[in-house]
């Protein structure tokens, strides 16, 4: 029994729940610097690596990596056309970036080490870097937003043309744009904790599950459910942002493109194969 | 503030249940849908899961309202 128990029994067992955000490493004047941020460089390093590996020397039949990425890639922008039509190709580089990254960081959480090392950490699991790629985000699909429409891309939120109805019609105009914006900015906020709680949920549960009961193994099943939140949180915050970019190149109102545009979209993604990804996840 | 732990255990329990029954209710359509017209079901996939993130934010806020809650604790 000391063999097993070395401190003594103890029920429920002490459970080491993990940090909300990264450790400080070293601070340089107001600005910290944290184990997420230097996983972050980490996963970064892998990918740009990848990616250069993969496409280093090109060959007309592709083998091994090559072949790899370029499934990847043709698969991720299979997506994205799928999802927004011909038009939403240019938006593949944001796409693609955002959820591979996502996506190795959370696998990143269940991988042995990340977390007990000081130097380690699931980057997804720390609110801040979710909250910088929200932001970036959602900067850029408001400037898209505002390139096509210029200053008119705000009268979906300021919205007076239905004074010319009775001031009835007109008040009520208004008011949905105000609900409008304020979910605008309250969308930078779900993106952000929906991903770091996922994570940092699943952190959170395994090591509830491992400790629960006196089996180690416990825990293994739900390391491959971890596995597959991971990339469909990545999938998620990927195709949000997708859908947040049509949702602001769409015309707003009473505009006279809009019922062409949808009803195209909505065909393309219809007649599209589904994407092998989205075949496995069921 | 003793009442915090209990007051994170409540806010999470019922922030979950709205969006459990509402993953629920879209799976189901969901399932419904694809059996009735198979051929759609890249695009229903897509829309469900893009719903299913929606609904399912609602209780990860829910979620991180308790974090905060259960960090007043200590």
């Amino acid at each position: 029994m000391d063999f097993l128990f070395p401190h003594g029994l103890k029920y429920p067992p002490d459970f080491h729940i993990p940090p909300l955000t990264g450790t400080e490493i070293l601070r340089v004047g107001p600005l910290s610097y944290t184990n997420s941020h230097f996983t972050m460089l980490l996963v970064g390093a892998f990918l740009v690596a990848l990616a250069w590996l993969g496409t280093r020397q090109k060959r007309d039949v592709p083998g091994g990596l090559q072949n790899a990425v370029e499934m990847l890639v043709q698969g991720l922008e299979d997506f994205v056309v799928s999802i927004g039509g011909p038009r939403a190709r240019k938006y593949l580089p944001l796409f693609g970036t955002l959820f591979l990254f996502i996506v190795v960081s959370n696998w990143l959480s269940v991988t042995p080490f990340v977390g007990q090392v000081e130097l380690l950490r699931a980057p997804t699991s720390d609110y801040h870097v979710n909250f910088g790629m929200a932001v970036i985000a959602w900067l850029a699909y408001q400037s898209d937003g505002f390139k096509k429409f210029g200053i008119g891309y705000m009268s979906r939120w300021f919205n007076f043309s239905g004074f010319k109805e009775g001031a009835f019609v007109g008040a009520i105009f208004v008011l949905v744009g105000l609900i409008e914006l304020f979910s605008e900015l309250f969308r930078m906020l779900t993106l952000t904790l929906r991903l770091w709680g996922n994570v940092l949920g699943g952190e959170i549960m395994l090591v509830v599950m491992s400790g629960l009961l006196f089996l180690p193994g416990l825990a293994i099943p739900f390391v491959g459910f971890e596995v597959f939140i991971g990339v469909i949180q990545g999938l998620v915050f990927g195709l949000l942002v997708l859908m947040y970019f049509v949702l602001a190149l769409e015309g707003h109102g009473d505009h006279d493109e809009e019922g062409a545009h949808t009803e195209g979209t909505a065909e393309r993604a219809a007649s599209r194969e589904p994407h092998p990804a989205l075949q496995r996840a069921s | 503030m003793e009442f915090a732990g209990l007051a994170a255990g409540i806010a999470v329990g019922f922030g979950v249940l709205g969006p459990g029954i509402g993953v629920g209710l879209a799976t189901a359509k969901a399932a419904e849908a694809i059996g009735r017209n198979p051929d759609a079901a890249g695009a229903i996939r897509a829309n469900l899961i893009l719903g299913a993130a929606l609904a399912e934010g609602l209780g990860i806020l829910s979620f991180v309202l308790g974090i905060l809650l259960w960090t007043r604790i200590g």
